[in-house]
């Protein structure tokens, strides 16, 4: 273990992280408990999970605006093939995560075979599958789902939350897929230079197509947890999510250049932003204060990067 | 199929010479209606029982010193800085409250929960809530209820086991009676108005329409209804919806309602560009501040809404009559400081009273 090695951002996250967590413990008594920190996890699940295929896409060097969308847009047509098309409601749930791959292929294909920047595609749908879920929904919302539905979103399992242990393992998984597998390995080489990508025999666009796929899912199950959460559908649902997300991704220090970050870096990231939230709110910061603390920690956590960075390069 | 309906709801209405037909006007919803008397009398509240929630082991807050956090819809806009001014209005009269305002910056669902779950977590003694959603906010209420937190809500409800009470700021019948006795105050008991609503599906809309057609056949009979247009919630669409309406029904218009916060000030708009100031009345409902230019031009003599400073000031001191233990379920009123002694209706709401009319006189005096 040397130096340079232990400068890497997801250490500095980390020291900022356990700072951070000792002095709002420091603040409120009310914030080092298992109860609150269990509950905080509940809340951050739909956007962790978001935020593990989100890493993915800004790896290969692009972005997905149209997560939030896609989330709306899912527990719309979640509710809509339950109560109008009378689906059974697993039936329903399986639907609704397929129509959110869907959504995510729709991405990748315009990325990938229309050489749309990847910005552009996604403002694009942002608008788009919002505009389809107020449509379809005309505005009504969809209640009264069974109350066994509400164990996604308010269940607890050996006292940690559904949710929690949902996002636990499909954290496991992308850490995995992204760290240690040849999907994980070209998804790098793709965001680090794309046409050495293409000429080392890399399938660029495959692995792209596959990335925002896998997003659109995980922001279906993100719709599904979410709904259960607040017992009823509506088509403004997620609206705002990918600046949440994003700003999770970048500060967990994925570069948005693309070709750098870890799965670990986005957990520590988001939990960083969550407990500065929390806390704050529970020593008595009101709202605005706390954007304003965390676009503060976002800078100070980007630049002591960068310093780093450049000093090891250096 | 829906003209038979109609027409044996009419044969019906006619028969039993009661009200309860399908609302005579387009836009209206089939909902009975239930107008007020001309004179403005109350009726006596249908007994309805307590359907509200309790909160589970409260502590006894008898007089004692409270903290309550005020969560509207969203804040930093005018209507919301007008019910937390109530509020701290209410908060310094008392004098054993401590309240304060906080909220998300957008009306976003996901944020009021995560709001109002911190200060679950941080142990306030109570909750005051204005809904983004009345179902997605009722498990997390229910969770500060399960902690023996006080929960009121005011503007806009939850479902009511998630709360023990909600200030409601007007009962449909109530904005109904205003707007049309406003519209016979300044076009004559014979005149002829049309309405702008936002569609005729909106709920709210079509529950005032209902409610308007049923007061106006009651108290004032003579006036004569012409037709309703949609708008959506649209400002060009509802200007245009007006102009057409004054160049089609020409000297025989007198009046137009608008019937949402969009509909009334292009209607107004619409009147002043067509030089009919003074020859068309426009009643509606709407915010102050988008009404001024007109109110102050003598376009528009009368506004009508609630007072949100009002409804804030109630909000606060039911909070402190449920913390007190004074209101209990059951009860047919409850003591709200200036506000005299508020109503209960439908169970578990308390009604702010009737709708306020802003006019010339006072309209500069609100900011919203």
């Amino acid at each position: 273990m040397n130096l340079p090695a232990l400068l890497r951002h997801e250490t500095v996250l980390a020291l900022l992280v356990i700072i951070a967590l000792a002095t709002l413990a420091g603040l409120s008594d009310r914030f080092f408990t298992a109860e609150n920190l269990l509950n905080q996890g509940r809340l951050m699940a739909e956007v962790g999970l978001v935020a593990l295929g989100m890493t993915f896409v800004i790896v290969t060097g692009g972005i997905d605006l149209s997560v939030g969308s896609i989330l709306g847009l899912t527990a719309i047509l979640f509710g809509v093939f339950w109560q109008n098309v009378g689906m059974p409601l697993p039936v329903a749930m399986v639907a609704a995560l397929a129509s959110g791959t869907l959504a995510g292929v729709g991405n990748g294909l315009i990325i990938t075979r229309f050489k749309v920047p990847p910005l552009i595609a996604t403002l694009a749908t942002l608008a788009l599958y919002r505009g389809l879920a107020e449509g379809i929904s005309q505005a009504r919302s969809v209640r009264g789902y069974p109350e066994w539905f509400f164990f996604f979103g308010q269940g607890e399992i050996l006292d940690v939350p559904v949710q929690l242990w949902v996002l636990a393992i499909a954290t496991a998984i992308c850490a995995v897929i992204l760290g240690l597998t040849p999907f994980g390995r070209a998804t790098y080489a793709t965001g680090a230079n794309e046409v050495a990508a293409r000429f080392s025999g890399i399938r660029v666009d495959a692995t792209k197509l596959w990335i925002y796929a896998g997003t659109g899912f995980l922001a279906a199950l993100a719709a599904i947890i979410f709904v259960s959460r607040v017992t009823t559908t509506r088509s403004d649902m997620g609206t705002g999510l990918e600046l949440d997300v994003i700003t999770g991704v970048v500060l967990g220090g994925t570069s948005i250049f693309g070709g750098r970050g870890t799965i670990i870096g986005t957990a520590l990231g988001l939990i960083l932003i969550q407990a500065l939230k929390n806390g704050l709110a529970l020593s008595g910061v009101k709202g605005d204060g706390t954007i304003v603390v965390i676009g503060i920690v976002l800078i100070i956590a980007i630049l002591v990067s960068a310093i780093v960075d450049r000093s090891r390069g250096g | 199929m829906t003209k038979l309906t109609v027409a044996a709801a009419l044969c019906l209405g006619l028969m039993s010479g009661s009200a309860f037909a399908a609302s005579a006007w387009t836009g209206g919803d089939d909902l009975p209606t239930n107008p007020l008397a001309c004179d403005g009398t109350a009726a006596a509240p249908a007994a309805k029982p307590y359907d509200g929630g309790e909160p589970a082991s409260a502590p006894d807050r008898k007089g004692k010193k409270i903290t309550v956090v005020d969560i509207p819809k969203l804040i930093g806009i005018g209507y919301f800085n007008a019910t937390s001014k109530g509020i701290q209005d209410a908060a310094a009269e008392l004098g054993n409250v401590e309240a304060k305002t906080d909220g998300p910056t957008k009306a976003n669902i996901d944020e009021q929960i995560t709001f109002i779950d911190n200060y679950i977590t941080s142990g306030v003694d109570g909750i005051l809530f204005a809904a983004n959603d009345p179902v997605a906010i009722a498990p997390v209420l229910k969770k500060a209820l399960s902690k023996g937190i006080n929960v009121v809500g005011y503007d806009a409800n939850s479902t009511p086991d998630a709360r023990q009470w909600f200030v409601n700021q007007a009962e449909f019948n109530g904005i109904a009676k205003s707007l049309i006795d406003n519209m016979a105050k300044e076009i004559g008991e014979d005149g002829s108005f049309a309405i702008v609503t936002s569609t005729f599906t909106t709920p709210n809309q079509a529950r005032w329409i209902a409610e308007m057609a049923a007061y106006a056949e009651a108290c004032h009979p003579k006036m004569k209804w012409l037709e309703t247009v949609e708008a959506q919630e649209d400002n060009n669409l509802s200007f245009n919806q007006a102009t057409t309406l004054i160049n089609k029904h020409g000297d025989d218009l007198k009046g137009i309602f608008g019937m949402t916060s969009v509909a009334t000030p292009a209607s107004a708009e619409a009147v002043t560009q067509a030089g009919k100031c003074g020859s068309i009345a426009v009643v509606g409902l709407a915010t102050p501040n988008a009404m001024k230019p007109y109110v102050e031009k003598d376009c528009v003599k009368t506004v009508v809404l609630w007072n949100p400073v009002d409804l804030g000031y109630a909000a606060l001191q039911v909070m402190r009559a449920v913390a007190d233990g004074t209101l209990k379920p059951g009860a047919t009123s409850v003591k709200a400081g200036k506000l005299g002694d508020l109503q209960v209706i439908n169970g578990s709401e308390i009604l702010l009273g009737p709708p306020f009319s802003f006019t010339k006189e006072n309209i500069g005096q609100f900011d919203f």
